[in-house]
């Protein structure tokens, strides 16, 4: 146990720091001298240069490299070029969007997706089952920026039902804010509630062709209490596995639904950046992405080890 | 027990067709491939021109699924997106698949590669696929390949994961152990021992990335940073129909109607072949 | 809508988003984009414009009919006999945000930063002699040839000759400092600006109050233009600029708002790249010229004719400038002509590069339109599709373009259009139109400049510095009843009221 979490650590590590030189590399690949592009096209050869010895573009690539290490380490992904200011304030100021959107589409798609799972499971091949798998998929199969659009231009524009759009002004306080997340949590818990169904139903296929549940059934224990005990007990296995897996759908599909919502949060800064062409932010966006994956991968993998006793490593 | 799966078994394609849900789906996608791939080519829809005064004419007779911004036919542009649109998707496949194998392959056989090779692919996997996919194409611009490449290396690592594993369980059954006590060379124990047995996983996982490079082709295309506009697809149809929402929403209906129907075909064929393949691997992927 | 469902309407967006929107006191616009800055000198970009001019002030300002009234300047300068003086006298009792009262010095280190940076500013810096201050409250700008349109470019709020206390004056100004009727009170990037009544206001005398009715103006980025159109019409914003002319029914048959149409806003260029490339030759230029399609090109891109003209004149019916001088030549659209160019040109098939953008949609389908009927007459035409950050890029470059398309409001003076100057980034440097340009705008009798802008325009058409596609509508919507915003390329929002 203990040599397997060490294992696990040091794994991480090795992880983030490929994190980091896959993210120094993209950025370095784009074409255009970042110091002339900062400029702007008034600037003179000479601000160019002395921009250049600032910033260290002037180094051996290795240094840039080392330095570039040392700073992420010591917590500073470098200056935005829009805002002029350090990307981990400009990072922070979005965080709060997104986090509760992926964390209120993960509920929304966790209430809805895992009833419905362990339902279908347990009625294996019914009418029930092919209808809530194949609706499942269809959800999975239409771009979410239609469903958004839809969503906003009936539910909030013509109903009324949601705001639609944006996160608020000034005066907004956090329950305010967060009512601007309703319609967009709901878009994207739809998409993700397809692979979670997906998940429980298949997790629960197996537990009721586990020994146990046979032998429970066969001692005469009635359907529902069969699927309750069984069900609500392992329950918990699929949910962390899919917190999980779903982690990365949920931060891609935030880039789209932010965007269609105009929530001020990391996916719209980040599609912003790429049209701004603010690589540290694009960089320092994708670091710290990839960085929470990695920890949260390692958080559902530890959950994992305390609450799945039959989980061997 | 992949290799007895992998064997493939007498009854695979039975037990394929035997799942009507999986039939439709692969008729349904033939027909859509079908469509885009040969009606254009045989010249019996032809793009036409622009005629701009027939903007926006609702779907009739003379324009079946109605007329865009500029008076070009939806149905032809439809088919020369959709060849587009099935490109990316395929190509993508294929790419992260060739990619993905090359990787797994390595890191499964030669034991002090697999520990860097593994960690590679956490890191990769470590991004989501929109943001990555943007950040490339912002970096190397929007055209067709670079979205292909910039999916494809998103996608590649879920493939290596897969063939590692397998190849880390082939690579020690007897026939392979006895094949290299023979003496036989690696790349050729790879080639005809490992990889003709892991086939049938990646061809799952190939089919399912399919689905998933086309969804992320069109949401790309929604943020501005897909594919340049000179070759249409359909998320760039979907995207441009947007402003017509209320004047013309057969503009987006078709497009939308083509990801949707191909995404979902896709899916179901993957899910068929899985199971047909063997339902124990369902859980693993 | 029922009544019933109003209802539902209130009490949810009340529960939901606070019910900002009840909050009369304040007025949230839709802009496109965020504002990169706040110093309005360095940038020419209208966000910039819409925002900045709440607070910070010029000397000068237009009023609705585009004429020059003092806003800062206590009155019309006095301008020697020579052309080459004006006197400007300052407003007295004029204070800052900061609290501290604007004097000659404030404005003479403002106007000499604004000669430095700003890229109206620095285009005629060579023609001032010296700003200097010659009272507590006068100015005199002394120049080295006379240039009428100077009046224009100190009223204009697009790199604008903003004035700033002249402590904080220093090449980069981190946090600017204004006279305006509002302040800057809060931003927060890519969510909004806000700003606040600036209770220290004193009204200006010669431009039109500043009621400073609003006690909040909020500025809100939206990107996406369906986002909003959809804040707009669920009543988020009071105001929404920039709106796709396809929602014009649907707003206008919204309770909640009504479209506002800037009728003509503008015109559609073709760029054209006169420092290299195929362009340099006047019979490929005159060939393209007589290829476009101008008709079908506002057609494809504004869909309905109650939002374009097809009208030559590079000012439209009505203002002071419009003439017919030249304009022959516009919308001949035959191909067949633009053959017979060609031909003369000895043209090799290189490709005409066509960059452009879908920033705004309608650039991109003029252009496609374009490119079909170029292709029709002869040309081999490379379209270059990119995203505005690459196009401001590209478009510096002049090895990387033949044609970029782009578009301008209806400007004021016609000295403010930059393309007709050779310096710009399309370098075009005909002698004969410099000659003209000099002339106007040295020339200080109006009558005699109608003259001679008529003559600006003939040579635009005979040696094709530039296409202008045609006149455009811009579209814009306010809340329903929101009475107090003038129609402009640059609304304003100091007076604006929201009936209850």
């Amino acid at each position: 146990m203990t040599s397997y979490l060490l294992r696990r650590l040091v794994g991480m590590i090795v992880v983030i720091f490929l994190v980091l030189t896959i993210a120094f590399i993209l950025v370095r690949l784009a074409p255009g001298d970042p110091a002339a592009l900062m400029l702007g096209p008034d600037a003179t050869p000479e601000e160019v240069v002395a921009l250049r010895a600032r910033l260290g573009l002037d180094q051996p690539i290795v240094a840039q490299y080392l330095s570039f290490l040392g700073n992420v380490l010591r917590g500073d992904l470098g200056q935005s070029l829009f805002f002029n200011l350090p990307v981990t304030d400009v990072l922070a100021s979005r965080a709060e969007p997104t986090i509760f959107l992926a964390l209120f589409s993960l509920i929304f798609a966790l209430v809805i997706a895992t009833p419905i799972g362990i339902y279908a499971a347990y009625r294996h091949g019914s009418a029930v089952d092919q209808t809530s798998i194949s609706s499942a998929m269809l959800a999975a199969s239409v771009p979410s920026f239609l469903t958004g659009l839809i969503f906003q231009r009936y539910l909030a524009t013509d109903l009324g039902w949601f705001p639609a759009s944006g996160y608020g002004g000034p005066d907004a306080d956090f329950l305010d804010r967060m009512g601007y997340l309703i319609l967009p949590s709901i878009t994207l818990g739809i998409t993700n509630s397809a692979l979670i169904l997906r998940f429980t139903r298949a997790s629960m296929l197996d537990i009721l062709g586990e020994d146990y549940v046979r032998t429970a059934r066969a001692k005469g224990m009635s359907e529902t209490r069969v699927i309750l005990r069984h069900a609500l007990k392992n329950a918990g296995i699929p949910i962390i596995t899919v917190v999980g897996l779903t982690f990365a759908l949920l931060v891609s599909g935030a880039v789209v639904t932010e965007r269609v919502f105009n929530l001020p949060g990391l996916g719209n800064l980040v599609v912003n950046a790429v049209l701004r062409r603010d690589y540290p932010v694009i960089q320092g966006t994708l670091i710290v992405v990839a960085t929470l994956y990695v920890l949260v991968n390692l958080l559902t993998d530890l959950l994992y080890l305390t609450v799945d006793k039959r989980v061997k490593y | 027990m992949a290799a007895s799966s992998a064997a493939a078994p007498p009854g695979f394609s039975r037990i394929l067709l035997s799942r009507p849900s999986t039939v439709v789906a692969l008729a349904v996608f033939v027909v859509i491939a079908a469509a885009c791939l040969f009606l254009p080519a045989l010249g019996l829809v032809a793009p036409g021109g622009m005629s701009v005064r027939s903007r926006l004419t609702p779907p009739g007779p003379e324009y079946w699924m109605g007329a865009d911004a500029f008076g070009r036919d939806v149905l032809a542009r439809l088919l020369i997106a959709g060849r587009a649109s099935l490109t990316i998707g395929l190509g993508v496949a294929v790419v992260s698949s060739v990619i993905g194998i090359a990787i797994g392959l390595v890191a499964g056989f030669f034991r002090q590669l697999d520990a860097p090779l593994s960690r590679l692919i956490d890191a990769m996997m470590a991004f989501p696929d929109i943001l990555l996919a943007l950040s490339l194409v912002a970096i190397f611009g929007g055209t067709m390949l670079n979205v292909i490449l910039a999916l494809s290396i998103v996608y590649a690592p879920r493939i290596g994961r897969i063939v590692r594993a397998s190849t880390l369980v082939i690579r020690e059954l007897p026939y392979v152990e006895a094949a290299r006590a023979l003496g036989t060379r690696t790349p050729t124990i790879m080639w005809t021992h490992v990889l003709r047995n892991i086939m049938s996983p990646i061809l799952v996982q190939a089919t399912f990335i399919f689905a998933y490079a086309m969804l992320a082709e069109a949401g790309l295309s929604f943020l501005g940073v897909g594919v340049d506009p000179s070759t249409p697809t359909w998320g760039i149809m979907v995207n441009e129909g947007r402003q017509f929402i209320d004047n013309a929403f057969f503009l987006i209906l078709f497009p939308g109607l083509g990801i949707a129907l191909s995404v979902l075909s896709l899916q179901l064929v993957g899910d068929g072949l899985r199971d047909a393949l063997d339902p124990k691997l369902a859980k693993d992927t | 809508m029922s009544n019933k469902l109003n209802l539902l309407n209130l009490s949810t967006a009340a529960i939901l988003a606070g019910s900002p929107l009840l909050a009369a006191g304040t007025i949230d616009v839709a802009i496109i984009g965020e504002p990169d800055t706040f110093d309005p000198m360095v940038s020419t970009k209208d966000v910039v414009s819409i925002v900045t001019q709440h607070f910070v002030e010029t000397l000068y300002t237009f009023d609705e009919s585009w004429s020059v009234v003092p806003l800062l300047a206590a009155a019309m300068p006095e301008i020697g006999e020579d052309g080459l003086t004006y006197t400007i006298p300052l407003r007295e009792g004029v204070t800052f945000h900061d609290g501290s009262s604007m004097d000659s010095a404030d404005v003479v280190a403002s106007v000499e930063r604004w000669l430095d940076v700003a890229s109206r500013g620095m285009a005629i810096a060579d023609r001032v002699e010296s700003v200097e201050a010659t009272g507590p409250s006068e100015v005199t700008v002394t120049l080295t040839e006379p240039y009428a349109p100077l009046l224009s470019l100190f009223a204009f709020s697009n790199s604008a000759a903003a004035i700033y206390p002249e402590e904080i004056v220093a090449p980069q100004i981190e946090t600017v400092i204004g006279t305006g009727p509002y302040r800057l009170e809060a931003h927060e990037p890519d969510r909004y600006t806000q700003l606040v009544r600036f209770e220290d206001y004193t009204q200006p005398e010669g431009a039109a109050a500043r009621e400073q009715i609003p006690d909040e103006i909020r500025f809100v980025p939206v990107p996406d233009t369906n986002t909003r159109v959809e804040g707009l019409l669920s009543g988020q914003f009071a105001f929404a600029d920039s709106l796709p002319t396809e929602a014009f029914d649907r707003i206008e048959e919204s309770d909640a708002a009504e479209p506002v149409l800037l009728e003509p806003f503008g015109w559609p260029i073709f760029a054209v790249n006169h420092k290299q490339g195929l362009l340099t030759d006047l019979d490929i230029r005159k060939a393209v010229q007589a290829a476009l399609p101008y008709d079908d090109m506002l057609f494809a891109a504004f869909g309905d004719d109650r939002f374009f003209q097809t009208e030559g004149a590079l000012y439209p019916e009505g203002w002071t400038w419009h003439t017919e001088a030249g304009t022959e030549l516009y919308n001949i659209n035959d191909q067949e002509e633009a053959a017979g160019y060609l031909e003369e040109a000895d043209y090799d098939g290189t490709p005409l590069r066509i960059l452009t953008s879908r920033q705004y949609e309608f650039h991109y389908q003029m252009a496609e339109v374009a490119q079909m009927a170029l292709e029709m007459a002869g040309f081999t035409v490379e379209m270059a599709v990119v995203d505005w950050a690459t196009l401001a890029q590209n478009r510096d470059n002049p090895e990387l373009w033949d044609i970029y398309i782009t578009h301008a409001p209806f400007l004021p003076e016609p000295a403010l259009i930059s393309t007709l100057f050779a310096t710009s980034r399309e370098g075009w440097d005909n002698p004969k139109k410099n000659e003209i340009l000099d002339r106007f705008t040295s020339e200080s009798d109006p009558e005699a400049r109608l003259e001679i802008f008529a003559e600006l325009q003939e040579i635009a058409y005979e040696d094709v510095g530039f296409i202008k596609v045609g006149n455009f509508n811009a579209l814009q919507g306010q809340a329903r009843g929101m009475t107090g915003v003038a129609p402009s390329p640059w609304p304003t929002f100091w007076n604006a009221e929201i009936a209850q």
